[in-house]
């Protein structure tokens, strides 16, 4: 489908059409405690929207597996237990503005979400958002999207691309459902772009930005962590990280959970379902006090490995978009882009060896 | 910084420590280094962005950091009050480490930052701060710098906060603590959270509901403060880890005030002065069980 | 209903194993359920014990038995000790059946060793009652299973049983020291046990399940006698929550626990890395 170009007003009037019809639309706003970080927010209006603010602080992945959630109630009596399910459809709702690295993150889970098990309460919400990624200008060189195969004009998990250019924005459909709303009021008057208009041509300068960053993470890499378990390099690498799992909380990828009941009187209670961490020292804690990862080492390698190398083999897909948010937030200073230079590296110069 | 790197060189290289914990120039500014060869002292430096509080890594539980052996810190003021604290709670031997302690003159809010020190740049943890040339140490370096420029911006904000209704407080962190994701990040870089099992993750029995609502992000948050009344050295790593951006640091700081009315008591660098909640005196006041 | 929701179970009876170890027999409270439910022996469920969580154990009972299923729980932790305090009657939840299973239909017409140690022998009854219930189609069955002492022995009743049967060889013993008076079975650990009961290992499969260190004496024991490493299978634990791949608790390495086991055959053993 051709793209359009969208003027400023033309997306206001989305907007306002989409919240009058009772539709959430969540878009980046500048945070009431401190402007100068952003969240992804509902919003009223286009114009509460921070399009040229910060990178959310925030990733997407709350909006489709949030930090807690209830997957069942239950109420104890005598002859039993009355099991009180949850939602698996949910009111429909637009993210506006989502960042290429974040929409590609929700596209990225779709894999393990849907892997022999569909998990309804992901894919609910799933099915229920519109999602509109805009364009990204690149945030700082902790930055390192196209090295993982995206960039900042990525449509990965995007249904409509939106990229600023002379008039409003070049909207590119990605999907079925970005389509249709291109199709209907008030975009379907929009008109379409130029010949010379791509979003190839618009964005070439923040893909070079980006690029500067870190090189491609070499396509050997998953297979070289995965005979590189008992290496050297894990031995002093994460020394300086306390296992805070910071950098899961903001990582658009991370979904590892736990499951508990919560009694909330002597006789009811919830089952959730909240985010966790492999970074934490009780993640593989048996009830017998053996730990098979006793040591942060070891913890820190799991988290490389299961984003390069165990995820990709098995789901075609590394499980990271480059935000760069772990680099940014981490409060010792570990920095995945620096490891990954160093992995390829340490990949490179080891697979020449074993050529020779 | 010539000093110091001498100093780790000559330890590492006489076998009197196997590893010094200092500070480096990372990717992302001024981060902790675990040196090891006396060839790399070179890495180790100190200026205004030295923000973090290398104590929590000398927590006897962090196996791969005390397998390298017998360690040297560097420390600030802020620090050396924390290293007191895990010897002042039996967590560590005073004669098993070295402690290199250096003159400040503040620190920045953001390791990641510029090193420029204003009234807008410092870290609020230099407020008020009397220890800085910490007198916990086996080595003092440096010359000392003026002090920080004081900041009044945490004064007035706990001022601010004691002068609300309870209503109005309850509100505020009510609205700061639905932020909070329960990562834990604020009790993993916190020097005096050592406990092998933290309260928050008992399940026999459960004390505190484990998941980020609202009731337990409340409940999490009271005892953690709690538990560091009298002992939390004010550092604010806290804050400063808080991927969800909640003013922590208010709150510890609102409980070392009370400590300090109530007891008379402010942390120190000394691990012989006794800390109200680890000693009990007959002295102590009990107008709250009469 | 969602994925995680479980199927709610009464339990019909609990047997007392050991001092720690309880066998519970469970129905399904859905008469629809129970009718569909199908398993394989080596599958394992999420128990919940409503209020204080879930846990995963293996389907100890064998997918013959249709009309129920049996589980057997060591109290160890907060799930299992509360289990511990529940009688007859009351109500649990259950998700499975997950993961793989025993390659029943290649281990037909030829013959099988158990070798089981302690609790061990819990994933592995599942197995033998399996091919004692469809006994012709299976050629010379051993079962070789010890604990450290007499109290510690699971499933009495059937060991019993088993000792009596013309139709398979059972071979039990207790660790030197932990035999009483009137113990009449051997005094030695497993691996000397199973050297003694020699099984062949043409056309034979293995089937080993019991505490790390047994399982470290038992495996070149049974190379010894001649079993190849794709022929000989065993059961891994590890940390599980959700038991269907998305948790991300349970890998070892590539391999998810829940998923691509838990039941493994020694050469797949072999290839993952030290981290369980």
């Amino acid at each position: 489908m051709t793209p359009k170009i969208i003027s400023e007003s033309a997306l206001a009037a989305l907007v306002a059409n989409l919240v009058a019809g009772q539709v959430r639309v969540i878009a980046p706003v500048r945070a009431k405690d401190n402007p100068e970080h952003a969240d992804y927010l509902p919003i009223r209006r286009l114009e509460d929207a921070a399009f040229n603010g910060p990178l959310p602080r925030r990733s997407l992945k709350e909006f489709f597996l949030p930090p807690t959630e209830v997957l069942l109630r239950y109420r104890q009596h005598k002859d039993g237990v009355d099991l009180e399910e949850v939602r698996t459809t949910f009111p429909p709702q637009v993210i506006l503005g989502a960042r290429p690295c974040d929409a590609a993150g929700v596209e990225i889970l779709d894999k393990v979400m849907g892997w022999d098990y569909r998990d309804e309460l992901w894919f609910g919400r799933r099915e229920a958002t519109t999602i509109i990624g805009l364009a990204c200008p690149g945030v700082d060189d902790s930055c390192f999207c196209s090295a993982v195969g995206l960039g900042p004009d990525s449509t990965k998990g995007s249904d409509l691309l939106l990229v600023p250019c002379d008039g409003g924005y070049l909207a590119q459909a990605v999907t079925p459902k970005g389509e249709a709303l291109l199709n209907k009021e008030p975009l379907q008057a929009a008109p379409d772009a130029a010949a010379g208009q791509t979003v190839e041509a618009l964005w070439q300068g923040p893909r070079e930005k980006v690029a500067k960053n870190l090189p491609p993470v070499p396509s050997t890499l998953p297979e070289w962590l995965a005979k590189s378990f008992n290496h050297s390099y894990w031995n002093s690498l994460a020394l300086r990280c306390h296992g805070c799992g910071a950098c899961a909380s903001l990582c658009p990828t991370c979904h590892c959970f736990d499951i508990v009941d919560q009694h909330e009187h002597y006789d009811q209670g919830e089952r959730r379902r909240n985010w966790d961490s492999c970074q934490t020292g009780k993640f593989t804690l048996h009830a017998s006090n053996y730990n098979p990862r006793k040591t942060q080492s070891e913890r820190f390698r799991q988290r490389v490995t299961h984003k390069f190398s165990i995820y990709p083999q098995r789901f075609n897909s590394l499980l990271c978009t480059g935000c760069g948010r772990c680099a940014r937030v981490c409060p010792a200073g570990m920095n995945l882009p620096e490891i990954l230079g160093e992995l390829t590296q340490l990949a490179g110069t080891e697979v020449k060896g074993a050529s020779e | 910084m010539t000093e110091l790197r001498e100093l780790a060189r000559k330890l590492l290289a006489d076998g009197s420590v196997k590893v010094v914990l200092g500070y480096e120039e990372g990717p992302r500014g001024v981060r902790p280094v675990f040196v090891t060869d006396p060839a790399q002292a070179e890495k180790l430096i100190f200026d205004t962005r030295c923000v973090q509080n290398l104590a929590a890594y000398l927590n006897p539980r962090r196996q791969h950091i005390t397998k390298l052996g017998k360690a040297a810190i560097v420390v600030k003021g802020c620090d050396a009050r924390a290293v007191a604290g895990l010897i002042r709670e039996c967590q560590i031997k005073r004669e098993d480490v070295v402690i290199i302690a250096m003159r400040c003159g503040g620190v920045v809010r953001d390791p990641a930052g510029s090193s420029e020190l204003t009234v807008d740049t410092v870290s609020d943890r230099c407020n008020g701060c009397d220890d800085r040339e910490p007198k916990l140490h086996d080595y003092l370096l440096g010359v000392l710098p003026p002090p920080p420029p004081q900041s009044t911006r945490y004064a007035e904000k706990v001022a601010q906060l004691a002068g609300m209704s309870p209503e109005e407080r309850w509100a505020f962190w009510n609205e700061q603590l639905e932020r909070c994701i329960r990562c834990h990040a604020c009790r993993e870089v916190c020097p005096m959270c050592f406990c092998v099992q933290c309260t928050a993750d008992k399940g026999r029995p459960q004390w505190i509901d484990c998941s980020a609502t609202l009731e337990g992000n409340r409940a999490w948050q009271m005892m953690r403060v709690l538990h560091q009344a009298g002992r939390c050295v004010g550092c604010l790593e806290c804050e400063r880890a808080c991927p969800a951006d909640i003013p922590l640091g208010l709150l510890t700081k609102y409980v070392a005030q009370a400590v300090e009315r109530r007891f008379g008591y402010k942390t120190c660098d000394d691990p012989a002065v006794p800390a109200p909640m680890g000693t009990f005196s007959t002295d102590d006041e009990q107008e709250f069980i009469q | 209903m969602n994925l995680y929701q479980p199927y709610l179970m009464r339990i019909e009876e609990i047997t007392d194993e050991t001092p720690d170890v309880r066998t519970y027999k469970l129905k399904f409270k859905d008469p629809k359920v129970a009718a569909d439910f199908n398993f394989a022996a080596g599958q394992f469920g999420e128990y919940s014990v409503f209020g204080e969580g879930e846990s995963t154990f293996c389907i100890a009972s064998p997918p013959t038995r249709r009309d129920y299923i049996e589980c057997s729980v060591k109290s160890v932790g907060k799930v299992t000790q509360a289990l511990r305090r529940l009688d007859v009657g009351a109500t649990l939840g259950f998700r499975g059946p997950y993961g793989n299973s025993f390659p029943l239909e290649q281990m037909k017409g030829r013959s099988i060793v158990f070798i089981a140690g302690g609790i061990g022998l819990a994933p592995v009854r599942s197995l033998i009652w399996n091919v004692l219930d469809l006994r012709d189609m299976f050629k010379d069955v051993t079962i070789v299973y010890g604990a450290r002492k007499v109290a510690d022995l699971v499933y009495k009743r059937e060991l019993a049983e088993w000792a009596q049967r013309t139709d398979a060889k059972l071979f039990q013993a207790v660790d030197p020291g932990g035999q009483t008076p009137d113990w009449k079975g051997d005094v030695a650990l497993v691996p000397v046990l199973l050297e003694k009961a020699a099984p062949k290992a043409d056309d034979a499969f293995a089937v080993v399940c019991g505490p790390p260190i047994m399982i470290k004496f038992t495996l070149p024991v049974l190379t010894k006698l001649g079993f190849p490493d794709d022929r000989i299978y065993t059961t891994l634990e590890n940390r599980m929550k959700c038991g269907i791949g998305k948790c991300g608790r349970c890998n070892v390495g590539p391999v998810y626990v829940c998923k691509d086991g838990p039941v493994f055959t020694l050469a797949q053993m072999k290839q993952l890395p030290q981290d369980f």
